[in-house]
C-alpha cells in the first residue's frame, strides 16, 4: 500500500507521494490513512465541474484532480479576471475544498502556475518570466522525460527555453517542445468542454434563493422572455430546452424538456417546465433553495412565423402541439404515439408507431405511397404477439376451423371468410418462412376474430393456428 | 302568511340549484325560455347533440349523444371489449365527421390491462372502420391517475374531436367524484368525452347516458345486385342497451355500423344467427312448478347442456 495523495499537514511532516504506508506510519504513528476511492473522487470532480458551470459553459476535466475553465468573454461579468479567480477560490474554500487556480492566456501555463507556482492572474508579457523558475515537471511531461531532463541538469523550464531546440527535439521527441510552446502560449491548445455548449442560454442570479416550484416557474418564464429576442434575431425557435438549477450548497440539477414545434413564446416554455417539474418533483430537492437559474436552448430550429387568422385553425394546431408537449414533458415521450402506415403486407409490419412529439412538427410522417393493394378487412384491435390457438378440427387442406380453443374457451365457428394468404417477406424472414392463411371468423356468440394458420396440412412440421386480432 | 312567499322563494332557489347541478334547464326560467326555444327550433340543443340516425334511439337520447359532456360505454366482460370499442369508435367517427374542422384528431387513452388482453388499436383496421389513422393519437399511460390527468388535459385543450378514455373494471380511484370532475371539464370545454369501461359493473357516474354493448352476429354482405352473399361476414352489428338515461325504461336494440357511409342502421336479429343457447330448448309450454312439494323441480335453464339434451 502506498500513499497516493496527501493533505497539507502530512506534507508538513515530510511525507511524500508514492511512499509506502508502513514507512509513513513509522514517521508518524498517528497517521490517518483512508483508502483511495477513484469513483468518489471522480464524482466530486464532476460535481465541482457542474458547479463551475455558473462561471462559463466551457468546463473541461483535467485528469484526476483538475478543471479547465475557458473564461473567454466571461470575466467581465464577474468584475474582471482577478475578481473572478478570487470568487471561485473563496467559494470553493467555503465549501471545504482546497483549490488553487491561475488565469493566463495559455491552458498549459495556467496548469503550471496553479500546481507549481503561486497562482494568480498572469499577464501576457510576463508569461516567460513566470514560467522560467518552475521545475520541468510543470510542463505536463511523462515521468521518464522529467527524470532524463533532470539527469542532464535541465531542472527549470528556463533552462529549456534558452536551450537550442533541434537537439532537444532529437533527444526527447517533439512532445517536449509542443508542451513548452503550449505553456508559452505559442501553440494553440483546445479545451474540450465536458458538456455540449448550448446554442443560447440566459440566466438569473438571485440574492435570495427560491425553493417553491411556482417561483422557479415564474423565473423560468422571465428568463424565457429574455431569450425571446435572441431567438427572434436568429429566426429560430427552441425544440429542446434545459433548465439548470444551481442549489445554494453547490449541487446542480438539470431538467430537460422537449417541444414538438420550435417555441419562442415564454409562457409555453414555462408551461413545458411546469409539467416537467411535476414529473421530477421527487428528485428535485430544493433544500435551502436555488440561487442561479439558467435556461439553455440545446436544440433550435427555424421558426416559421405564422399570422394569426380569425377562423382559429392555427389556434387549434397550437393547442394540439401544446397538449403533446405537456404530455411528453410529464409522462415521457413514449406515452403519446401516432401511427404511420408502411408499405408492407405483413400485418404487424404495416404500421409503425412513433412518439407524437417527433412527428407532429414534420406534419405527416413518412410519405404515403399512392400504391395500394387490395386486401381483406383488418381487425380493429391487433395482438402485438399472435396468440396460439388450439384447433382440433379444420377443413383440409386449407379451410377454416370447425371450432377452436382460445384462452381456455371453446368457440364454435358459425361463419367464416377467407383464406387470405400472406406470404412472409423473404428479404427479412428468409425463404423458408411459412405463409399465413388469414380467416375472418365469427363464432356463435357474435364475436369476430382474425385467425391465421401458419403452414399447410400435409406438410411437416404440422401447421399451427394463431389468433391475431379481434374485429368489432 | 308573511313567510309563505319567502319559503317559496327559497324553495325555488334550491330547485334551481339542484337543476343547475344536474344540468337540466332551470325550472323558473324554463317557462320563459320555452317560447324562445320553440322559436329557435331547439337549434342550440341540436348543436350539442350527435344524432345517431336511428329514430328510437335518438328520441331516448333527447336528440343524440352529447357533444359537450361525458358518455359512458360499458362492456360486461373483457371478451366483449372489441365490440364496445367498436361502438365507441363508430361514435368517434361520427363526431369527427360532424366536428367543425375535420382535421381534429381523436385521442385514445388506453388501459394497460385491456391492451394486453384485447390488443392495441390497429390503424389499418381503423381505416377499414371509417377512421383516419393519421388523425388518431394513442396514449398509453402507466397508471390510472395519469390516464385521468390525460383525459382532463385533452378535453381542456380543445384540440381533439373526441377523447376516449378506456378503463378496466371499476377502479376504486375512479368513482363518482372523478367522473363528475371529468364531466364538468368536458361540459366547460364543450368537448365530447367517451368513457369506455371494459368488463365493468354498472356504477353511479356523472355520465348522462350509459350504453351496454354486446356483440351480435354481423350483417351479411350485399352483392352489387342487392342480393345477399350467404355465409359472409359483413358490417359489424352490436346489441346495444341504453342503461342510463332520463327515460327510466331501458332500451335495447340492435345496430349495424356501416363503415363506408359512416352511418348507423337499425338491424334485425337474423334467426339463423341467434346463438343456440338462447333458442328455446323446449318449444312447448313449460309445466307449472309445483309450489308445496319437497321435490320441487329445479329451474330449467343454465344447468342443462341443451345442445345434447334436445
Amino acid at each position: 500500500m502506498r500513499l497516493t495523495a496527501l493533505d497539507e499537514a502530512a506534507e508538513a511532516i515530510g511525507l511524500k507521494k508514492n511512499q509506502a504506508v508502513a514507512e509513513a506510519r513509522a514517521i508518524c504513528p498517528k497517521l490517518d490513512v483512508v483508502e483511495e476511492d477513484p469513483a468518489a473522487d471522480r464524482r466530486l470532480l464532476d460535481g465541482i465541474a457542474d458547479w463551475c458551470d455558473r462561471y462559463t459553459p466551457l468546463v473541461a476535466l483535467d485528469g484526476r484532480d483538475g478543471l479547465f475553465l475557458d473564461i473567454t468573454g466571461c470575466a467581465h461579468l464577474f468584475g474582471g479576471e482577478k475578481a473572478l479567480l478570487q470568487d471561485i477560490l473563496s467559494r470553493l474554500f467555503q465549501m471545504g475544498i482546497d483549490a488553487r487556480g491561475a488565469i493566463s492566456s495559455a491552458p498549459g501555463l495556467s496548469w503550471a502556475i496553479s500546481r507549481f507556482g503561486n497562482g494568480g492572474v498572469i499577464a501576457d508579457e510576463e508569461m516567460e518570466l513566470v514560467l522560467s523558475p518552475l521545475p520541468v515537471a510543470a510542463l505536463r511531461l511523462e515521468e521518464e522525460t522529467v527524470a532524463a531532463l533532470q539527469k542532464l541538469g535541465l531542472k527549470q523550464v528556463g533552462d529549456l527555453i534558452h536551450a537550442p531546440r533541434a537537439p532537444l527535439a532529437r533527444r526527447f521527441g517533439a512532445h517536449l517542445l509542443l508542451r513548452l510552446d503550449q505553456a508559452l502560449g505559442l501553440d494553440e491548445e483546445p479545451v474540450s468542454p465536458r458538456r455540449p455548449v448550448a446554442s443560447l442560454s440566459a440566466e438569473r442570479r438571485l440574492a435570495e434563493p427560491v425553493q417553491a416550484d411556482e417561483d422557479i416557474l415564474h423565473l423560468t418564464g422571465q428568463i424565457a422572455l429574455s431569450l425571446k429576442t435572441s431567438l427572434e434575431e436568429r429566426g429560430t425557435g427552441g425544440r429542446a430546452f434545459e433548465l439548470v438549477l444551481f442549489r445554494i450548497d453547490g449541487r446542480v440539477f438539470r431538467v430537460a424538456a422537449g417541444a414538438s414545434q420550435p417555441l419562442r413564446d415564454p409562457r409555453r416554455i414555462a408551461a413545458l417546465f411546469s409539467e416537467r417539474l411535476q414529473a421530477v418533483h421527487d428528485d428535485l430537492e430544493a433544500g435551502y433553495g436555488f440561487e442561479i437559474l439558467r435556461l439553455n436552448v440545446t436544440r433550435h430550429e427555424a421558426f416559421d412565423a405564422a399570422q394569426e387568422d380569425f377562423d382559429g385553425a392555427r389556434q387549434k394546431n397550437v393547442s394540439l402541439a401544446n397538449f403533446v408537449d405537456r404530455v411528453s414533458a410529464r409522462l415521457g415521450e413514449d406515452c403519446l404515439q401516432s401511427f404511420h402506415l408502411r408499405e408492407s403486407h405483413v400485418p404487424e409490419r404495416a404500421v409503425t408507431a412513433a412518439p407524437a412529439i417527433r412527428t407532429l412538427s414534420s406534419g405527416k410522417g413518412p410519405e404515403k405511397s399512392g400504391v395500394s393493394w387490395s386486401r381483406g378487412d383488418r381487425p380493429l384491435r391487433l395482438f402485438p404477439r399472435p396468440e396460439a390457438v388450439e384447433v382440433s378440427l379444420a377443413e383440409v387442406p386449407e379451410g377454416p376451423p370447425e371450432s377452436f380453443c382460445w384462452r381456455r374457451m371453446l368457440h364454435r365457428v358459425s361463419r367464416s371468410e377467407g383464406p387470405e394468404r400472406l406470404t412472409m417477406e423473404w428479404w427479412i424472414d428468409g425463404t423458408d418462412a411459412r405463409a399465413r392463411d388469414y380467416f375472418r371468423i365469427e363464432d356463435d356468440t357474435g364475436h369476430r376474430f382474425w385467425l391465421y394458420r401458419e403452414g399447410l396440412y400435409g406438410q411437416l412440421p404440422p401447421p399451427r393456428w394463431f389468433m391475431h386480432g379481434v374485429f368489432a | 302568511m308573511v313567510q309563505a312567499p319567502m319559503a317559496r322563494e327559497r324553495l325555488f332557489a334550491l330547485r334551481e340549484e339542484i337543476a343547475r347541478l344536474e344540468g337540466k334547464p332551470v325550472p323558473a326560467m324554463a317557462a320563459a325560455r320555452h317560447e324562445a326555444l320553440a322559436e329557435r327550433g331547439g337549434k342550440d340543443k341540436e348543436k350539442h347533440r350527435l344524432p345517431l340516425g336511428v329514430t328510437v334511439l335518438d328520441e331516448a337520447l333527447e336528440g343524440g349523444v352529447p357533444l359537450d359532456g361525458l358518455s359512458e360505454i360499458r362492456s360486461s366482460c373483457l371478451r366483449d371489449a372489441t365490440a364496445s370499442a367498436g361502438f365507441a369508435l363508430a361514435l368517434c367517427a361520427l363526431m369527427q365527421k360532424q366536428a367543425a374542422d375535420d382535421a381534429a384528431p381523436i385521442l385514445w387513452i388506453a388501459d394497460r390491462v385491456t391492451t394486453m388482453e384485447a390488443g392495441v388499436p390497429y390503424p389499418l383496421g381503423l381505416e377499414d372502420y371509417g377512421l383516419d389513422p393519421e388523425r388518431f393519437l394513442h396514449a398509453a399511460p402507466r397508471k390510472l391517475d395519469e390516464a385521468l390527468w390525460l383525459a382532463e388535459t385533452a378535453v381542456e385543450s380543445g384540440a381533439f374531436a373526441v377523447t376516449l378514455l378506456e378503463v378496466k373494471g371499476n377502479p376504486a380511484h375512479f368513482g363518482l367524484t372523478e367522473s363528475r370532475r371529468l364531466g364538468l371539464r368536458a361540459r366547460a370545454a364543450g368537448r365530447p368525452l367517451l368513457l369506455l369501461r371494459q368488463s365493468g359493473e354498472e356504477e353511479a357516474s356523472s355520465a348522462a347516458f350509459r350504453f351496454l354493448v354486446e356483440p351480435a352476429p354481423a350483417a351479411i354482405r350485399l352483392l352489387p345486385d342487392r342480393s345477399m352473399l350467404g355465409g359472409s361476414i359483413g358490417n359489424p352489428v352490436f346489441r346495444l342497451t341504453l342503461e342510463k338515461s332520463r327515460n327510466p325504461a331501458p332500451l335495447s336494440l340492435i345496430l349495424e355500423w356501416n363503415p363506408h357511409d359512416r352511418q348507423f342502421f337499425p338491424a334485425r336479429e337474423p334467426e339463423y344467427a341467434r346463438p343456440p343457447l338462447k333458442r328455446a330448448a323446449h318449444p312447448g309450454p313449460r309445466l307449472s312448478a309445483s309450489l308445496n312439494r319437497p321435490d320441487r323441480p329445479q329451474e330449467m335453464g343454465p344447468v342443462l347442456a341443451f345442445d345434447q339434451a334436445s
